[in-house]
Protein backbone atom coordinates (compact mmCIF):
# COMPACT_ATOMS: atom_id res chain seq x y z
CA UNK A 1 0.00 0.00 0.00
CA UNK A 2 1.08 3.54 -0.50
CA UNK A 3 3.76 3.28 -3.16
CA UNK A 4 3.32 3.23 -6.88
CA UNK A 5 3.14 -0.06 -8.74
CA UNK A 6 6.62 -1.40 -9.64
CA UNK A 7 7.53 -1.47 -13.33
CA UNK A 8 8.20 -5.20 -13.07
CA UNK A 9 4.47 -5.66 -12.53
CA UNK A 10 3.33 -3.00 -14.96
CA UNK A 11 5.03 -4.48 -18.00
CA UNK A 12 3.89 -8.10 -17.51
CA UNK A 13 1.59 -7.81 -20.52
CA UNK A 14 4.41 -6.89 -22.89
CA UNK A 15 6.60 -9.83 -21.84
CA UNK A 16 7.44 -12.35 -24.53
CA UNK A 17 7.58 -15.76 -22.92
CA UNK A 18 8.71 -19.08 -24.38
CA UNK A 19 7.33 -22.17 -22.66
CA UNK A 20 9.61 -25.10 -23.36
CA UNK A 21 7.52 -27.83 -21.85
CA UNK A 22 5.65 -30.90 -23.08
CA UNK A 23 1.95 -30.43 -23.85
CA UNK A 24 0.77 -32.16 -20.65
CA UNK A 25 -1.23 -31.07 -17.59
CA UNK A 26 1.67 -28.98 -16.24
CA UNK A 27 2.34 -27.46 -19.64
CA UNK A 28 -1.27 -26.47 -20.05
CA UNK A 29 -1.54 -25.11 -16.51
CA UNK A 30 1.57 -23.05 -17.22
CA UNK A 31 0.47 -21.62 -20.57
CA UNK A 32 -3.10 -20.94 -19.39
CA UNK A 33 -1.94 -19.09 -16.30
CA UNK A 34 0.56 -17.05 -18.35
CA UNK A 35 -2.31 -16.16 -20.67
CA UNK A 36 -4.44 -15.08 -17.73
CA UNK A 37 -1.60 -12.89 -16.53
CA UNK A 38 -1.54 -11.53 -20.07
CA UNK A 39 1.97 -12.43 -21.28
CA UNK A 40 2.62 -13.09 -24.96
CA UNK A 41 3.51 -16.75 -25.10
CA UNK A 42 4.85 -19.37 -27.47
CA UNK A 43 5.14 -23.03 -26.45
CA UNK A 44 7.53 -25.68 -27.82
CA UNK A 45 8.51 -29.25 -27.07
CA UNK A 46 11.07 -30.51 -27.60
CA UNK A 47 12.98 -27.23 -27.25
CA UNK A 48 13.85 -25.76 -30.67
CA UNK A 49 17.52 -25.48 -31.65
CA UNK A 50 17.22 -21.70 -31.53
CA UNK A 51 14.82 -19.52 -29.58
CA UNK A 52 12.45 -17.13 -31.37
CA UNK A 53 13.68 -13.54 -31.43
CA UNK A 54 13.26 -11.18 -28.51
CA UNK A 55 12.21 -13.70 -25.90
CA UNK A 56 12.32 -12.16 -22.42
CA UNK A 57 11.58 -15.18 -20.29
CA UNK A 58 11.90 -18.94 -20.81
CA UNK A 59 10.09 -21.56 -18.77
CA UNK A 60 12.10 -24.74 -19.22
CA UNK A 61 11.03 -28.22 -18.17
CA UNK A 62 14.11 -29.74 -16.56
CA UNK A 63 13.43 -33.46 -16.81
CA UNK A 64 15.53 -36.59 -16.64
CA UNK A 65 15.00 -37.19 -20.36
CA UNK A 66 15.90 -33.67 -21.45
CA UNK A 67 19.01 -32.80 -19.48
CA UNK A 68 22.37 -32.36 -21.10
CA UNK A 69 21.13 -31.72 -24.60
CA UNK A 70 23.56 -28.82 -24.91
CA UNK A 71 21.05 -26.36 -26.36
CA UNK A 72 23.02 -23.69 -28.15
CA UNK A 73 20.90 -20.82 -26.88
CA UNK A 74 21.96 -21.71 -23.35
CA UNK A 75 25.54 -20.82 -24.21
CA UNK A 76 24.80 -17.30 -25.40
CA UNK A 77 25.84 -14.26 -23.42
CA UNK A 78 22.49 -12.51 -23.51
CA UNK A 79 20.46 -15.39 -22.14
CA UNK A 80 16.75 -14.74 -21.52
CA UNK A 81 15.57 -15.09 -17.93
CA UNK A 82 15.17 -18.77 -17.27
CA UNK A 83 12.66 -20.35 -14.89
CA UNK A 84 13.04 -24.09 -14.37
CA UNK A 85 10.02 -26.38 -14.03
CA UNK A 86 11.04 -29.48 -12.11
CA UNK A 87 9.33 -32.78 -11.48
CA UNK A 88 12.23 -34.28 -9.51
CA UNK A 89 14.45 -32.78 -6.86
CA UNK A 90 17.38 -35.20 -6.92
CA UNK A 91 20.97 -33.93 -7.24
CA UNK A 92 21.07 -34.65 -11.00
CA UNK A 93 18.09 -32.42 -11.68
CA UNK A 94 19.15 -29.71 -9.24
CA UNK A 95 22.59 -29.65 -10.85
CA UNK A 96 20.93 -29.10 -14.22
CA UNK A 97 18.83 -26.30 -12.76
CA UNK A 98 22.06 -24.63 -11.65
CA UNK A 99 23.76 -25.38 -14.95
CA UNK A 100 21.05 -23.61 -16.96
CA UNK A 101 21.38 -20.65 -14.57
CA UNK A 102 17.71 -20.66 -13.58
CA UNK A 103 16.57 -17.54 -11.70
CA UNK A 104 13.53 -19.25 -10.17
CA UNK A 105 12.08 -22.74 -9.89
CA UNK A 106 8.50 -23.98 -10.21
CA UNK A 107 7.69 -27.39 -8.80
CA UNK A 108 5.42 -29.86 -10.54
CA UNK A 109 2.48 -30.25 -10.28
CA UNK A 110 2.35 -26.65 -11.47
CA UNK A 111 -0.31 -24.55 -9.74
CA UNK A 112 -1.63 -21.27 -11.02
CA UNK A 113 -0.82 -19.76 -7.65
CA UNK A 114 2.85 -18.82 -7.29
CA UNK A 115 3.64 -18.40 -10.96
CA UNK A 116 3.22 -14.62 -11.00
CA UNK A 117 5.52 -14.21 -7.99
CA UNK A 118 8.17 -16.53 -9.47
CA UNK A 119 8.03 -14.59 -12.74
CA UNK A 120 8.42 -11.19 -11.10
CA UNK A 121 11.13 -12.28 -8.65
CA UNK A 122 13.14 -13.97 -11.41
CA UNK A 123 13.03 -10.76 -13.43
CA UNK A 124 14.12 -8.71 -10.44
CA UNK A 125 17.03 -11.08 -9.70
CA UNK A 126 18.05 -11.03 -13.34
CA UNK A 127 17.87 -7.24 -13.50
CA UNK A 128 20.03 -6.91 -10.40
CA UNK A 129 22.60 -9.36 -11.76
CA UNK A 130 22.73 -7.50 -15.06
CA UNK A 131 23.20 -4.10 -13.46
CA UNK A 132 25.88 -5.51 -11.17
CA UNK A 133 27.68 -7.03 -14.15
CA UNK A 134 27.54 -3.65 -15.88
CA UNK A 135 28.96 -1.92 -12.82
CA UNK A 136 31.67 -4.54 -12.55
CA UNK A 137 32.73 -4.06 -16.17
CA UNK A 138 32.92 -0.31 -15.65
CA UNK A 139 35.01 -0.69 -12.50
CA UNK A 140 37.35 -3.18 -14.17
CA UNK A 141 37.90 -0.77 -17.04
CA UNK A 142 38.53 2.03 -14.58
CA UNK A 143 41.09 0.02 -12.59
CA UNK A 144 42.86 -1.08 -15.74
CA UNK A 145 42.96 2.55 -16.94
CA UNK A 146 44.36 3.75 -13.63
CA UNK A 147 47.07 1.11 -13.74
CA UNK A 148 47.98 2.02 -17.30
CA UNK A 149 48.24 5.69 -16.45
CA UNK A 150 50.47 4.95 -13.52
CA UNK A 151 52.68 2.63 -15.69
CA UNK A 152 52.86 5.28 -18.42
CA UNK A 153 53.78 7.94 -15.87
CA UNK A 154 56.59 5.69 -14.58
CA UNK A 155 57.92 5.21 -18.11
CA UNK A 156 57.93 8.95 -18.78
CA UNK A 157 59.51 9.76 -15.42
CA UNK A 158 62.27 7.24 -16.07
CA UNK A 159 63.00 8.04 -19.72
CA UNK A 160 62.69 11.82 -19.46
CA UNK A 161 63.80 12.40 -15.88
CA UNK A 162 60.69 14.36 -14.98
CA UNK A 163 58.44 14.49 -11.93
CA UNK A 164 55.17 12.57 -11.64
CA UNK A 165 53.07 15.76 -11.96
CA UNK A 166 54.82 16.81 -15.15
CA UNK A 167 54.51 13.26 -16.52
CA UNK A 168 50.77 13.31 -15.92
CA UNK A 169 50.41 16.79 -17.47
CA UNK A 170 52.17 15.48 -20.57
CA UNK A 171 49.75 12.58 -20.90
CA UNK A 172 46.76 14.87 -20.40
CA UNK A 173 47.97 17.43 -22.97
CA UNK A 174 48.45 14.65 -25.52
CA UNK A 175 44.99 13.29 -24.82
CA UNK A 176 43.44 16.74 -25.23
CA UNK A 177 45.22 17.58 -28.46
CA UNK A 178 44.42 14.17 -30.00
CA UNK A 179 40.89 14.14 -28.54
CA UNK A 180 41.20 10.74 -26.92
CA UNK A 181 41.14 9.60 -23.30
CA UNK A 182 44.15 9.74 -20.99
CA UNK A 183 43.85 5.93 -20.70
CA UNK A 184 44.33 5.54 -24.44
CA UNK A 185 47.42 7.77 -24.45
CA UNK A 186 48.76 5.78 -21.50
CA UNK A 187 48.20 2.52 -23.39
CA UNK A 188 50.00 3.95 -26.45
CA UNK A 189 52.99 5.00 -24.32
CA UNK A 190 53.21 1.55 -22.74
CA UNK A 191 52.93 -0.04 -26.19
CA UNK A 192 55.60 2.15 -27.69
CA UNK A 193 57.87 1.53 -24.74
CA UNK A 194 57.51 -2.22 -25.15
CA UNK A 195 58.36 -1.99 -28.88
CA UNK A 196 61.37 0.25 -28.21
CA UNK A 197 62.63 -2.09 -25.49
CA UNK A 198 62.56 -5.04 -27.88
CA UNK A 199 65.77 -4.13 -29.65
CA UNK A 200 67.61 -3.09 -26.51
CA UNK B 1 -34.71 -45.97 -13.17
CA UNK B 2 -33.61 -42.45 -12.48
CA UNK B 3 -31.78 -41.19 -9.45
CA UNK B 4 -34.11 -39.27 -7.12
CA UNK B 5 -31.62 -38.83 -4.30
CA UNK B 6 -31.39 -35.29 -3.05
CA UNK B 7 -28.33 -33.23 -4.03
CA UNK B 8 -26.61 -31.95 -0.90
CA UNK B 9 -24.80 -28.67 -1.30
CA UNK B 10 -22.66 -26.74 1.18
CA UNK B 11 -23.69 -23.20 2.15
CA UNK B 12 -21.03 -21.35 4.12
CA UNK B 13 -21.56 -17.69 4.94
CA UNK B 14 -21.10 -15.51 8.03
CA UNK B 15 -24.51 -15.21 9.66
CA UNK B 16 -22.88 -13.55 12.67
CA UNK B 17 -19.81 -11.34 13.22
CA UNK B 18 -18.53 -8.15 11.55
CA UNK B 19 -19.47 -9.13 7.98
CA UNK B 20 -22.82 -10.73 8.82
CA UNK B 21 -24.95 -8.11 7.08
CA UNK B 22 -23.65 -9.13 3.68
CA UNK B 23 -23.15 -12.76 4.78
CA UNK B 24 -26.82 -13.03 5.66
CA UNK B 25 -27.88 -11.51 2.38
CA UNK B 26 -25.68 -13.95 0.45
CA UNK B 27 -27.28 -16.77 2.42
CA UNK B 28 -30.76 -15.46 1.58
CA UNK B 29 -29.92 -15.08 -2.11
CA UNK B 30 -28.66 -18.67 -2.13
CA UNK B 31 -31.74 -20.02 -0.32
CA UNK B 32 -34.10 -18.11 -2.62
CA UNK B 33 -32.50 -19.68 -5.68
CA UNK B 34 -32.56 -23.14 -4.04
CA UNK B 35 -36.30 -22.74 -3.42
CA UNK B 36 -36.86 -21.69 -7.02
CA UNK B 37 -34.92 -24.68 -8.37
CA UNK B 38 -36.80 -27.08 -6.09
CA UNK B 39 -40.22 -25.58 -6.83
CA UNK B 40 -39.50 -26.08 -10.52
CA UNK B 41 -38.84 -29.79 -9.92
CA UNK B 42 -35.26 -29.76 -8.71
CA UNK B 43 -32.46 -31.10 -10.88
CA UNK B 44 -34.38 -33.64 -12.93
CA UNK B 45 -36.43 -34.52 -9.88
CA UNK B 46 -33.55 -34.39 -7.42
CA UNK B 47 -34.15 -31.79 -4.70
CA UNK B 48 -31.36 -29.45 -3.64
CA UNK B 49 -30.70 -29.75 0.09
CA UNK B 50 -28.52 -27.04 1.60
CA UNK B 51 -26.18 -28.02 4.43
CA UNK B 52 -25.63 -24.69 6.08
CA UNK B 53 -23.12 -23.48 8.64
CA UNK B 54 -22.35 -20.08 10.13
CA UNK B 55 -18.67 -19.22 9.72
CA UNK B 56 -19.00 -16.30 12.16
CA UNK B 57 -16.75 -13.96 10.11
CA UNK B 58 -13.75 -16.05 11.19
CA UNK B 59 -11.30 -17.45 8.58
CA UNK B 60 -10.20 -20.47 10.70
CA UNK B 61 -13.88 -21.29 11.22
CA UNK B 62 -14.42 -21.12 7.43
CA UNK B 63 -11.61 -23.64 6.95
CA UNK B 64 -12.96 -26.03 9.61
CA UNK B 65 -16.50 -25.90 8.31
CA UNK B 66 -15.45 -26.30 4.67
CA UNK B 67 -13.63 -29.49 5.67
CA UNK B 68 -16.65 -30.69 7.62
CA UNK B 69 -18.96 -30.02 4.64
CA UNK B 70 -16.73 -32.10 2.39
CA UNK B 71 -15.68 -34.91 4.71
CA UNK B 72 -18.76 -35.41 6.91
CA UNK B 73 -21.57 -34.00 4.85
CA UNK B 74 -20.15 -35.25 1.55
CA UNK B 75 -20.95 -32.21 -0.54
CA UNK B 76 -19.34 -31.67 -3.97
CA UNK B 77 -19.85 -27.91 -4.06
CA UNK B 78 -19.77 -25.11 -1.52
CA UNK B 79 -21.39 -21.70 -1.93
CA UNK B 80 -19.73 -19.19 0.31
CA UNK B 81 -17.10 -16.76 1.61
CA UNK B 82 -17.04 -12.97 1.67
CA UNK B 83 -13.74 -11.39 2.69
CA UNK B 84 -10.63 -12.52 0.84
CA UNK B 85 -9.22 -13.93 4.07
CA UNK B 86 -12.18 -16.33 4.24
CA UNK B 87 -11.69 -17.42 0.63
CA UNK B 88 -7.96 -17.94 1.12
CA UNK B 89 -8.72 -20.08 4.20
CA UNK B 90 -11.05 -22.33 2.18
CA UNK B 91 -8.89 -22.69 -0.97
CA UNK B 92 -6.38 -25.29 0.34
CA UNK B 93 -9.25 -27.48 1.52
CA UNK B 94 -11.34 -27.18 -1.62
CA UNK B 95 -8.25 -27.93 -3.74
CA UNK B 96 -7.06 -30.84 -1.62
CA UNK B 97 -10.43 -32.59 -1.93
CA UNK B 98 -10.92 -31.38 -5.50
CA UNK B 99 -14.36 -29.83 -4.93
CA UNK B 100 -15.84 -26.58 -6.25
CA UNK B 101 -16.30 -23.28 -4.40
CA UNK B 102 -18.73 -20.67 -5.77
CA UNK B 103 -17.60 -17.27 -4.51
CA UNK B 104 -20.26 -14.53 -4.89
CA UNK B 105 -18.18 -11.51 -3.85
CA UNK B 106 -16.29 -8.69 -5.52
CA UNK B 107 -12.60 -8.96 -4.65
CA UNK B 108 -9.17 -7.61 -5.60
CA UNK B 109 -8.31 -10.08 -8.40
CA UNK B 110 -4.96 -11.83 -9.00
CA UNK B 111 -6.27 -15.25 -8.32
CA UNK B 112 -7.28 -18.30 -10.27
CA UNK B 113 -8.06 -21.74 -8.99
CA UNK B 114 -9.29 -24.70 -11.01
CA UNK B 115 -11.68 -25.27 -8.11
CA UNK B 116 -13.32 -21.85 -7.85
CA UNK B 117 -16.01 -20.00 -9.79
CA UNK B 118 -15.88 -16.25 -9.05
CA UNK B 119 -19.18 -14.42 -9.60
CA UNK B 120 -18.43 -11.01 -8.07
CA UNK B 121 -16.71 -8.13 -9.87
CA UNK B 122 -12.98 -8.00 -10.58
CA UNK B 123 -11.41 -4.50 -10.44
CA UNK B 124 -11.73 -4.01 -14.20
CA UNK B 125 -15.51 -4.33 -13.73
CA UNK B 126 -16.00 -1.71 -11.02
CA UNK B 127 -12.90 0.36 -10.10
CA UNK B 128 -12.06 1.71 -13.54
CA UNK B 129 -15.63 2.77 -14.21
CA UNK B 130 -15.87 4.48 -10.82
CA UNK B 131 -12.57 6.36 -11.24
CA UNK B 132 -13.60 7.50 -14.71
CA UNK B 133 -16.94 8.78 -13.49
CA UNK B 134 -15.69 10.48 -10.32
CA UNK B 135 -12.69 12.21 -11.88
CA UNK B 136 -14.82 13.40 -14.83
CA UNK B 137 -17.46 14.90 -12.57
CA UNK B 138 -15.75 15.98 -9.37
CA UNK B 139 -11.99 16.28 -9.98
CA UNK B 140 -9.04 14.05 -9.22
CA UNK B 141 -7.88 15.04 -5.73
CA UNK B 142 -8.90 12.00 -3.75
CA UNK B 143 -8.89 10.96 -0.10
CA UNK B 144 -8.70 7.17 0.41
CA UNK B 145 -10.23 5.43 3.44
CA UNK B 146 -10.38 1.68 3.84
CA UNK B 147 -10.69 -1.19 6.26
CA UNK B 148 -7.32 -2.59 7.19
CA UNK B 149 -6.98 -5.65 4.95
CA UNK B 150 -5.96 -6.75 1.48
CA UNK B 151 -9.02 -5.72 -0.58
CA UNK B 152 -8.76 -2.03 0.36
CA UNK B 153 -4.96 -2.02 -0.15
CA UNK B 154 -5.28 -3.32 -3.69
CA UNK B 155 -8.36 -1.23 -4.52
CA UNK B 156 -6.52 1.87 -3.33
CA UNK B 157 -3.46 1.00 -5.41
CA UNK B 158 -5.66 0.83 -8.49
CA UNK B 159 -7.57 4.02 -7.63
CA UNK B 160 -4.29 5.89 -6.97
CA UNK B 161 -2.90 4.89 -10.35
CA UNK B 162 -6.10 5.87 -12.11
CA UNK B 163 -6.45 9.35 -10.59
CA UNK B 164 -2.81 10.11 -11.38
CA UNK B 165 -3.69 9.66 -15.07
CA UNK B 166 -5.75 12.88 -14.74
CA UNK B 167 -4.20 16.30 -14.89
CA UNK B 168 -4.00 17.62 -11.34
CA UNK B 169 -4.67 14.14 -9.97
CA UNK B 170 -3.50 13.80 -6.40
CA UNK B 171 -3.76 11.27 -3.60
CA UNK B 172 -4.24 13.41 -0.50
CA UNK B 173 -4.15 10.59 2.03
CA UNK B 174 -4.55 6.86 2.41
CA UNK B 175 -5.98 5.87 5.78
CA UNK B 176 -6.98 2.52 7.23
CA UNK B 177 -9.30 1.67 10.11
CA UNK B 178 -9.98 -1.58 11.97
CA UNK B 179 -12.81 -3.79 10.70
CA UNK B 180 -14.82 -2.99 13.80
CA UNK B 181 -14.16 0.77 13.69
CA UNK B 182 -16.90 2.97 15.10
CA UNK B 183 -17.80 6.60 14.64
CA UNK B 184 -15.12 7.96 17.00
CA UNK B 185 -12.42 6.08 15.08
CA UNK B 186 -13.32 8.19 12.05
CA UNK B 187 -13.16 11.46 14.00
CA UNK B 188 -9.54 12.38 13.21
CA UNK B 189 -10.01 11.30 9.60
CA UNK B 190 -13.07 13.52 9.26
CA UNK B 191 -11.10 16.49 10.65
CA UNK B 192 -8.30 15.73 8.22
CA UNK B 193 -10.81 15.69 5.35
CA UNK B 194 -12.19 19.03 6.51
CA UNK B 195 -8.69 20.51 6.30
CA UNK B 196 -7.75 18.94 2.96
CA UNK B 197 -11.01 19.42 1.04
CA UNK B 198 -10.61 16.54 -1.44
CA UNK B 199 -12.69 16.46 -4.64
CA UNK B 200 -14.09 13.13 -3.48
CA UNK B 201 -13.56 10.38 -0.90
CA UNK B 202 -12.99 6.79 -1.99
CA UNK B 203 -14.16 4.38 0.68
CA UNK B 204 -13.22 0.72 0.82
CA UNK B 205 -14.52 0.42 4.35
CA UNK B 206 -16.49 -2.83 4.63
CA UNK B 207 -18.77 -4.44 7.19
CA UNK B 208 -20.58 -2.70 10.01
CA UNK B 209 -18.09 0.18 10.15
CA UNK B 210 -19.36 1.44 6.78
CA UNK B 211 -22.37 2.98 8.50
CA UNK B 212 -20.07 4.70 11.03
CA UNK B 213 -18.08 6.39 8.27
CA UNK B 214 -21.12 7.78 6.47
CA UNK B 215 -22.66 8.90 9.78
CA UNK B 216 -19.43 10.64 10.78
CA UNK B 217 -19.44 12.36 7.37
CA UNK B 218 -23.06 13.47 7.80
CA UNK B 219 -22.44 14.70 11.36
CA UNK B 220 -19.55 16.80 10.08
CA UNK B 221 -22.01 18.63 7.82
CA UNK B 222 -20.15 17.84 4.59
CA UNK B 223 -22.03 18.11 1.29
CA UNK B 224 -22.17 15.09 -1.09
CA UNK B 225 -22.83 17.49 -3.98
CA UNK B 226 -19.31 18.88 -3.78
CA UNK B 227 -17.33 16.17 -1.94
CA UNK B 228 -19.13 12.82 -2.22
CA UNK B 229 -18.02 9.45 -0.92
CA UNK B 230 -17.74 6.77 -3.60
CA UNK B 231 -17.39 3.09 -2.96
CA UNK B 232 -17.38 -0.41 -4.41
CA UNK B 233 -18.87 -2.03 -1.33
CA UNK B 234 -21.51 0.34 0.04
CA UNK B 235 -24.69 -1.36 -1.13
CA UNK B 236 -28.38 -1.06 -0.29
CA UNK B 237 -27.68 -3.25 2.77
CA UNK B 238 -25.10 -0.91 4.27
CA UNK B 239 -27.19 2.13 3.38
CA UNK B 240 -30.19 0.64 5.22
CA UNK B 241 -28.09 0.38 8.40
CA UNK B 242 -27.14 4.05 8.38
CA UNK B 243 -30.50 5.58 9.12
CA UNK B 244 -32.67 7.71 6.92
CA UNK B 245 -30.94 10.00 4.45
CA UNK B 246 -27.40 9.51 5.78
CA UNK B 247 -26.01 8.15 2.52
CA UNK B 248 -28.12 10.24 0.15
CA UNK B 249 -26.08 11.69 -2.71
CA UNK B 250 -23.11 9.31 -2.39
CA UNK B 251 -21.99 6.97 -5.19
CA UNK B 252 -21.36 3.25 -5.59
CA UNK B 253 -20.05 1.24 -8.54
CA UNK B 254 -21.66 -2.18 -8.78
CA UNK B 255 -23.04 -4.63 -11.37
CA UNK B 256 -26.31 -4.83 -9.44
CA UNK B 257 -28.72 -2.41 -7.83
CA UNK B 258 -32.30 -3.22 -6.78
CA UNK B 259 -33.49 -0.42 -9.06
CA UNK B 260 -32.40 -2.17 -12.27
CA UNK B 261 -35.28 -1.74 -14.67
CA UNK B 262 -35.96 -5.26 -15.95
CA UNK B 263 -38.71 -7.82 -15.57
CA UNK B 264 -36.28 -10.48 -14.43
CA UNK B 265 -35.02 -8.25 -11.61
CA UNK B 266 -38.47 -7.08 -10.55
CA UNK B 267 -39.85 -10.63 -10.48
CA UNK B 268 -36.83 -11.85 -8.55
CA UNK B 269 -37.25 -9.14 -5.89
CA UNK B 270 -40.97 -9.87 -5.76
CA UNK B 271 -40.37 -13.58 -5.10
CA UNK B 272 -37.80 -12.68 -2.47
CA UNK B 273 -40.27 -10.46 -0.59
CA UNK B 274 -42.95 -13.17 -0.62
CA UNK B 275 -40.59 -15.85 0.59
CA UNK B 276 -41.23 -16.91 4.17
CA UNK B 277 -38.36 -16.52 6.61
CA UNK B 278 -35.11 -14.73 6.18
CA UNK B 279 -34.70 -11.03 6.35
CA UNK B 280 -32.09 -9.04 4.50
CA UNK B 281 -31.63 -6.15 2.12
CA UNK B 282 -30.90 -7.38 -1.44
CA UNK B 283 -27.57 -6.09 -2.76
CA UNK B 284 -24.81 -6.96 -5.25
CA UNK B 285 -23.57 -9.95 -3.21
CA UNK B 286 -27.11 -11.21 -2.72
CA UNK B 287 -27.62 -11.13 -6.48
CA UNK B 288 -24.33 -12.92 -7.20
CA UNK B 289 -25.22 -15.59 -4.63
CA UNK B 290 -28.62 -15.92 -6.29
CA UNK B 291 -27.54 -16.27 -9.91
CA UNK B 292 -24.53 -18.51 -9.21
CA UNK B 293 -26.82 -21.09 -7.59
CA UNK B 294 -28.99 -21.13 -10.72
CA UNK B 295 -25.93 -21.46 -12.94
CA UNK B 296 -24.80 -24.39 -10.79
CA UNK B 297 -28.22 -26.07 -11.03
CA UNK B 298 -28.37 -25.71 -14.82
CA UNK B 299 -24.83 -27.02 -15.24
CA UNK B 300 -25.51 -29.92 -12.87
CA UNK B 301 -28.59 -30.81 -14.91
CA UNK B 302 -26.51 -30.92 -18.11
CA UNK B 303 -23.55 -32.69 -16.51
CA UNK B 304 -25.67 -35.21 -14.59
CA UNK B 305 -23.27 -34.99 -11.70
CA UNK B 306 -21.80 -32.65 -9.10
CA UNK B 307 -18.36 -34.12 -9.53
CA UNK B 308 -15.85 -31.52 -10.66
CA UNK B 309 -14.70 -33.54 -13.69
CA UNK B 310 -18.22 -33.50 -15.12
CA UNK B 311 -19.53 -30.26 -13.64
CA UNK B 312 -16.69 -27.84 -14.40
CA UNK B 313 -16.85 -28.24 -18.20
CA UNK B 314 -20.61 -27.64 -17.97
CA UNK B 315 -20.04 -24.45 -15.92
CA UNK B 316 -17.37 -22.86 -18.09
CA UNK B 317 -18.82 -20.60 -20.77
CA UNK B 318 -22.32 -20.98 -19.36
CA UNK B 319 -24.63 -17.97 -19.65
CA UNK B 320 -27.57 -17.00 -17.50
CA UNK B 321 -30.19 -14.23 -17.43
CA UNK B 322 -29.44 -12.78 -14.00
CA UNK B 323 -31.26 -9.84 -12.42
CA UNK B 324 -28.37 -7.57 -13.55
CA UNK B 325 -28.58 -8.84 -17.16
CA UNK B 326 -27.11 -11.76 -19.08
CA UNK B 327 -23.94 -12.99 -17.37
CA UNK B 328 -21.41 -15.61 -18.46
CA UNK B 329 -18.76 -17.70 -16.70
CA UNK B 330 -15.49 -17.00 -18.48
CA UNK B 331 -13.98 -20.31 -19.57
CA UNK B 332 -10.43 -19.01 -19.37
CA UNK B 333 -10.30 -17.42 -15.93
CA UNK B 334 -13.44 -18.73 -14.11
CA UNK B 335 -14.59 -15.19 -13.32
CA UNK B 336 -17.88 -13.75 -14.65
CA UNK B 337 -18.84 -11.33 -17.42
CA UNK B 338 -20.82 -8.65 -15.59
CA UNK B 339 -22.62 -5.33 -16.20
CA UNK B 340 -20.84 -2.40 -14.48
CA UNK B 341 -23.08 0.42 -13.27
CA UNK B 342 -22.77 3.59 -11.20
CA UNK B 343 -25.56 4.43 -8.77
CA UNK B 344 -26.29 7.45 -6.58
CA UNK B 345 -28.12 6.93 -3.31
CA UNK B 346 -31.57 8.53 -3.30
CA UNK B 347 -33.59 9.69 -0.29
CA UNK B 348 -35.14 6.21 0.13
CA UNK B 349 -31.84 4.38 0.40
CA UNK B 350 -32.12 3.05 -3.15
CA UNK B 351 -29.73 3.76 -6.01
CA UNK B 352 -30.52 5.92 -9.00
CA UNK B 353 -28.55 4.33 -11.82
CA UNK B 354 -26.75 7.15 -13.57
CA UNK B 355 -24.26 5.19 -15.70
CA UNK B 356 -24.45 1.67 -17.15
CA UNK B 357 -22.37 -0.52 -19.42
CA UNK B 358 -24.02 -1.18 -22.75
CA UNK B 359 -22.90 -4.81 -22.69
CA UNK B 360 -21.33 -7.31 -20.30
CA UNK B 361 -17.67 -6.61 -19.49
CA UNK B 362 -15.19 -9.46 -19.63
CA UNK B 363 -13.43 -10.14 -16.32
CA UNK B 364 -9.67 -9.53 -16.35
CA UNK B 365 -8.49 -10.47 -12.85
CA UNK B 366 -4.79 -10.21 -13.68
CA UNK B 367 -4.86 -6.67 -15.07
CA UNK B 368 -2.11 -4.70 -13.24
CA UNK B 369 -2.38 -1.34 -14.99
CA UNK B 370 -5.87 -0.04 -15.58
CA UNK B 371 -6.35 2.87 -17.92
CA UNK B 372 -8.85 5.71 -17.90
CA UNK B 373 -8.13 6.33 -21.56
CA UNK B 374 -9.67 2.97 -22.51
CA UNK B 375 -12.99 4.12 -23.97
CA UNK B 376 -14.27 0.55 -23.93
CA UNK B 377 -14.62 0.83 -20.16
CA UNK B 378 -16.62 4.03 -20.37
CA UNK B 379 -20.22 3.72 -19.28
CA UNK B 380 -23.15 5.36 -20.98
CA UNK B 381 -26.00 7.32 -19.48
CA UNK B 382 -29.02 5.01 -19.30
CA UNK B 383 -32.14 6.17 -21.07
CA UNK B 384 -34.90 7.23 -18.74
Amino acid sequence: MGGTTPALLKDLRSLRVAVLHPDDADGRQLTQQLQRIGCQIQAFWPPPPALPDNIDVVFLAVRPDSIDKGWSWLAGDDLPILIAVVTYENPTIVETVLHVRAKAVLASPVRSFGLLSALVVARQVNGELKSQARKLRKLEAKILGARQISDAKAILMRTRQISETVAYDLIREQAMSKRVTTEEIAAAIINANEIMSLGL
Amino acid sequence: MSNKDPVRIGVLFSETGVTSTIGNSQLQGTLLAIDEVNEAGGIDGRMLVPVRYDAQSSPPRYAQLAERLIVQDKVDVIFGCYMSSSRKAVIPIIERWNKILFYPTLYEGFEFSNNIIYTGAAPNQNSVQLAEFMTSNFGARVYLIGSDYIYPYESNRIMSELILQREGGEKLAERYVALDADEKDFKTIIEDIRAMRPDFIFSTVVGDSTASLYRAYADAGFDPKTMPICSLTTSEAEVAEMGSGVATGHFTSSPYFQTIDSDINRRCLERFRHRIGGDCVPNLCWEAAYFQLHIFAEAHRDAGSGDIQALMPALLGREFDAPQGRVKIDANNHHTWLHPRIGRVDENGQFTIIRAATRAVQPDPYLVTHSLADWATKLSIPEL
